[in-house]
């Protein structure tokens, strides 16, 4: 028998790749993290922020599944903040201003502290493989290294091209270089592959910034951490400050568009619409008088700001031209400049939900390698890669989330039922079950996952099973504790027809906080909890209860369609009356259960009533 | 397009012919598909098909070839049905009506209202993932007036259904009256036809009877009912009751009285009283007994019965043309071409009313855009169950070419 160096190798050690190495190595197996420089280990390679609407849910459900990007940010946060905080708490998220740096530094102490992970400095040049199952990779150098899995997860470093105007630079990130022998090693195995495109700002010194003309956005106290298991004093935060571009901005990048790669033709892949450059929102929404930038610290130790909203591929010099039109930035120093980036991705058909390829056994691909963009998008599939490789090396079957379950789920079935157009990003409106997947019940969702798998620790779970019984109790109480309208001032106005009103009635009242209820359950004599997250998470529940019960049949029936398996080897072609959009589609995308199947764009109805009729009259 | 002749299976000639052969996905079906153009005449296409079964071809099962088209996405479930409603269909209005759906008048309508709502939703989707950004956020009373626009018309929509489920399952005629007026004369004079029995003996009738006829271009369903009155035996009563009952589910009731009665005047008071606000016309049947003044006082009456005679026909074409009337007046307009005519259609759209309306209430609070979306999305499904889509993806398009969004 064989033995391997590693159990799993993990080539690229970035968000996905960081998430995929430490999850296997808490659930006991040995990780190999091959990457170019030791030192950057899930470096922020663009905004120095963690969440944001959508992306803080999914750091929640990795924190829930043990991983580490909530812990990290929480360590390392300079600025915390929640969004949405005017709208239901649904869709309140939080995003937190990083020190970059410090970030950085603590992932790479983790890790090193981590039994069972090493990191192989080195580029992975070659995936190898033997009758159709992964067996290590071999570096541009030489180096072989055996494992029974490997997770790629290589970011935008896949066949990197850099443009900066008519410049062309093959890169991974700016200084770094492109692994351009993977992706021929991939090409040489079958993969389909793709090219993508995002794009960063210039880098600006804040010292040369005017910020009495730009407003001021400060942090939120007490500090909204993303995980529990989190300690952190009150502390200083640092402002990030907002601005806009000026008439003279939209003359400079107007009258310089053809020198814009992204649209001389340069460049001719798609970049995302949600994270337009420059002069992409010039160009496409002429009319719009003035665009705002976001100017964020990009650490304590430096005086480096980021300007979130200038992306652009513009020259270096018409880019410094233009940033000095913004306000307050009239005299700034810039101290690197955007750029655009071209690279390779593996459209996601060529992966199963478990993110393992279809190709090739044991080899998984995670992060921004399947065609999304993103930290916590890479670190939520670096993550599942890590736990189903395990679980495949064990024999075991994979652990897929569904989409009424978590984000996680959701952005996993997007991207192995949709053909990648742009790169994805993960956004509230994707999740058809939003109002059950909120940041405060991530644990409620996956912990007994995290558990099966084990993933946290024991106690952990024991404790949250724990406040979980306290927010029922509280959740009981609360309907049956009733107050008088007129007792209770204001509040009341909304209930004048009656007299008195229950707790859980009062609460469901959108615009009614926490803050307004406490006062009047001091008034039952100690006999609600003290514990402010055992109330805010009775609240939240009973907010949403109405709502969530109203789609359980929804998503009853979506289990169904989940149930309904399709084999992994079935025969498309024996299935008559497809039309041939939809086989083609099925023969690309390979759909696990029927459920998926309708999710495929281009698929109608009627092409999953003949596969289920088949379906049904070929069972067993 | 071939040209050439159709043999049978012994070599001889059946006609002379025209055939297509429309390859896998560009035929009506998506399947591969044959088709034969054959001279007129049912004998000559019956001939040849019969050579085909011989060969091995099957019939195809009423509506088969629809439901292939749908299957293979050629066409929604709108047009499925439409379909269905033309080969069912027996009268003129009601084929109009079903063509202009298969036409898409009626699906262009709903997708319209499906496009105008889906607009709302991604300024209201956008306001929840992306509240940093600087679109207008007082946009909401502009929305507030979009969304209006759509309950009307999701309304108006669902009011058609009075009228459409006239043109699909007929207008409902029920003839009523006291024993004896003549209901079962006048039922088999607009039948044209000996259906039911009428002897000079009141309570003839005990059951109802129910048949169907065509009046101006429209599918009626008519109906004789036992005559009422107070007295009579077990089975007369049990037939009144069950009159009674028709005669409320009625589009029109055609009420008759026999004006040789000297009580008539009283008896139709009363008898009005006990009708209801069901619409009702009166008729004053058994004129030819009159004599002139007693012709010329029914007439003067306030009553303003319709004169008729079954046993001459006198007044016959003046009650079809107010019947007709009657109906046109209960009938939507169909020039427009969007009236909802199944009983399916009418539930979805009645449900997407209640969700829209929910959401209007939220929206114009503006607290909680998750839940106006929330109550969108579902009146989105709901439409999207009478045309069977899926939108996240349009949502977001419409998100990023109308807004400039992201960082
Ligand atoms: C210019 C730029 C702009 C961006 N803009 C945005 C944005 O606006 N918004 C947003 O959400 N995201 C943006 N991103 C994307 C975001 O950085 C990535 O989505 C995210 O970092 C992906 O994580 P990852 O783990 O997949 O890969 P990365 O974080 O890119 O990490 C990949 C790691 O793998 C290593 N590696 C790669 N190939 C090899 C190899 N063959 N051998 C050894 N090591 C290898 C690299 O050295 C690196 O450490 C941007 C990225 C870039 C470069
Ligand atoms: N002279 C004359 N006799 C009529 C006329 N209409 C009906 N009759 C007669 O009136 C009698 C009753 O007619 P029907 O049609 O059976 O009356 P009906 O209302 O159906 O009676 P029931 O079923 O018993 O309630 C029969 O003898 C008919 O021939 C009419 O216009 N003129
Ligand atoms: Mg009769």
């Amino acid at each position: 028998m064989m033995t391997y160096d590693y159990d799993v190798i993990v080539v690229g050690g970035g968000h996905a790749g960081v998430e995929a190495a430490l999850a296997v190595a808490r659930m006991g197996k040995t990780a190999a993290i091959v990457t170019m420089e030791a030192s950057k280990l899930a470096l922020m390679s663009c905004n120095p922020a963690i969440g944001g609407i959508g992306k803080s849910h999914l750091v929640k459900e990795i924190d829930a599944l043990g991983g580490l990007m909530g812990e990290a940010i929480d360590a390392t946060g300079i600025q915390f903040r929640r969004l949405n905080l005017s709208r239901g708490p649904a869709v309140w998220s939080t995003r937190v201003q990083a020190d970059r740096i410090k970030y950085n530094e603590y992932v790479v102490r983790f890790v090193a502290a981590q039994k069972n992970v090493d990191v192989i400095e080195g580029l992975a040049g070659q995936i190898l493989a033997d009758n159709g199952r992964v067996c290590g990779m071999k570096t541009e150098a030489g180096r072989s290294v055996t494992s029974r899995a490997v997770i790629i997860a290589s970011g935008t470093f896949l066949g990197g091209l850099i443009h900066i105007g008519d410049k062309k630079i093959r890169a991974g990130r700016m200084g770094e270089p492109a692994a351009y022998m993977l992706s021929e090693s991939l090409a040489e195995l079958g993969f389909e592959i793709g090219r993508l495109k995002t794009g960063t700002p210039p880098r600006l010194d804040g010292d040369t910034i005017d910020w009495s003309k730009c407003e001021v956005q400060p942090g939120e106290q007490p500090l909204p951490l993303f995980s529990h298991r989190s300690v952190r004093e009150p502390f200083e935060q640092t402002p990030c400050h907002l601005t806009y571009t000026t008439e003279a901005t939209r003359a400079i990048i107007s009258a310089n568009f053809k020198a814009s790669p992204i649209f001389s033709g340069q460049i001719k892949s798609t970049g995302p619409r949600y994270c337009p450059s420059i002069e992409d929102k010039f160009f496409r929404f002429a009319d719009k008088p003035r665009h705002q930038v976001f100017l964020e610290p990009e650490g304590n130790g430096t005086n480096e700001i980021y300007p979130n909203g200038f992306s652009t591929a513009l020259p270096e010099k018409i880019q410094y031209q233009a940033v000095r039109t913004l306000t307050g930035l009239e005299n700034v120093r810039p101290t690197r400049p955007g750029y655009a980036i071209e690279y390779d991705y593996c459209p996601a058909f060529q992966v199963m939900p478990s993110l393992e390829t279809r190709r090739i056994k044991g080899l998984f691909f995670a992060g921004q390698i399947n065609g999304t963009s993103g930290y916590e998008e890479a670190a939520g599939q670096g993550l599942m890669a890590g736990i189903n490789a395990v679980l495949g090396i064990e024999g075991e079957p994979p652990f897929v989330l569904d989409r009424s379950e978590a984000y996680i789920g959701v952005m996993i079935d997007d991207l192995t039922t949709r053909s990648t157009t742009e790169p994805y990003r993960l956004f509230t409106s994707r999740a058809e079950y939003r109002l059950a997947l909120r940041e405060d019940n991530a644990r409620d969702r996956l912990y007994g996952y995290a558990k099966e798998h084990k993933l946290i620790d024991d106690n952990d779970f024991v404790s949250f099973v724990s406040l979980q019984e306290k927010t029922l109790q509280e959740i009981n109480l609360l309907r049956r504790k009733r107050v008088r309208v007129s007792e209770i001032g204001k509040l009341g106005d909304r209930f004048q027809k009656r007299e008195s009103i229950s707790l859980e009635d009062l609460l469901k009242q959108p615009g009614v906080t926490i803050g307004d209820a406490l006062p009047i359950l001091a008034r039952f004599d100690g006999e609600f909890s003290v514990d402010r997250e055992v109330l805010e998470r009775a609240a939240i529940f009973i907010r949403y209860r109405g709502y969530v019960e109203k789609q359980q049949r929804e998503i009853d029936k979506f289990k169904r369609m989940e149930n309904e398996k399709i084999p992994e080897d079935f025969d498309f072609t024996a299935v008559k009356g497809l039309k041939q959009e939809a086989f083609d589609k099925f023969q690309c995308f390979r759909p696990v259960s029927l459920g998926q199947a309708g999710r495929i764009e281009g698929v109608t109805p009627g092409d999953i009533a003949v596969l289920s009729v088949y379906l049904k009259k070929h069972k067993g | 397009m071939r040209y050439g002749h159709f043999l049978a299976r012994d070599g001889a000639v059946i006609d002379e012919i025209m055939a297509v052969y429309m390859p896998e996905g560009r035929s009506y079906t998506g399947h591969d598909q044959v088709e034969i153009y054959c001279h007129g005449g049912r004998q000559v296409a019956k001939m040849i098909q019969d050579e085909l079964v011989a060969a091995g071809a099957r019939v195809a099962e009423p509506g088969e070839f629809t439901r292939l088209a749908f299957l293979a996405g050629r066409i929604d479930l709108t047009r499925a049905e439409a379909v269905a409603e033309v080969i069912e269909s027996n009268t003129d209005t009601s084929f109009r009506a079903a063509r202009d759906h298969l036409l898409g008048g009626y699906h262009n309508h709903i997708s319209q209202l499906r496009e105008a709502l889906i607009d709302i939703i991604a300024e209201v989707e956008a306001s929840v993932d992306y509240p940093e950004e600087d679109i207008d956020p007082e946009n909401r009373f502009g929305l507030l007036a979009q969304l209006d626009v759509i309950i009307a018309n999701v309304n108006e929509l669902v009011d058609t259904y009075r009228g459409g489920r006239i043109i699909n399952e007929g207008f409902r005629i029920v003839i009523g009256g006291r024993p004896n007026a003549g209901k079962s004369s006048l039922f088999n004079l607009l039948l044209r036809q000996e259906r039911a029995l009428v002897t000079p003996t009141p309570g003839t009738t005990r059951d109802y009877l129910s048949e169907w006829i065509e009046l101006d271009g429209f599918k009626v369903n008519l109906i004789d009912t036992a005559g009422l009155r107070q007295t009579g035996g077990a089975v007369e009563k049990a037939g009144q009751k069950s009159a009674r009952q028709i005669l409320k589910g009625a589009n029109l009731v055609i009420w008759m009285v026999d004006t040789t009665k000297k009580s008539w005047k009283r008896d139709l008071g009363y008898d009005l009283k006990s009708l209801g606000d069901t619409p009702t016309m009166l008729i004053g049947n058994k004129i030819d007994l009159l004599s002139g003044a007693g012709l010329k006082r029914v007439k003067a009456s306030d009553a303003k019965l319709i004169p008729l005679s079954c046993l001459t026909g006198k007044g016959v074409a003046d009650l079809k043309r107010a019947v007709g009337s009657r109906i046109t007046d209960n009938m939507p307009d169909l020039t427009s071409g969007v009236v909802v005519t199944s009983a399916r259609h009418q539930q979805k759209l009645s449900k997407a009313l209640r969700s829209l309306k929910a959401a209007r209430v939220k929206l114009k609070k503006d607290e909680t855009p998750e839940l106006t979306a929330f109550d969108l999305r579902q009146a989105v499904a709901s439409i999207d169950e009478i045309t069977g889509k899926i939108y996240t993806e349009e949502i977001l398009g419409r998100i990023f070419s109308r807004f400039c969004i992201g960082k």
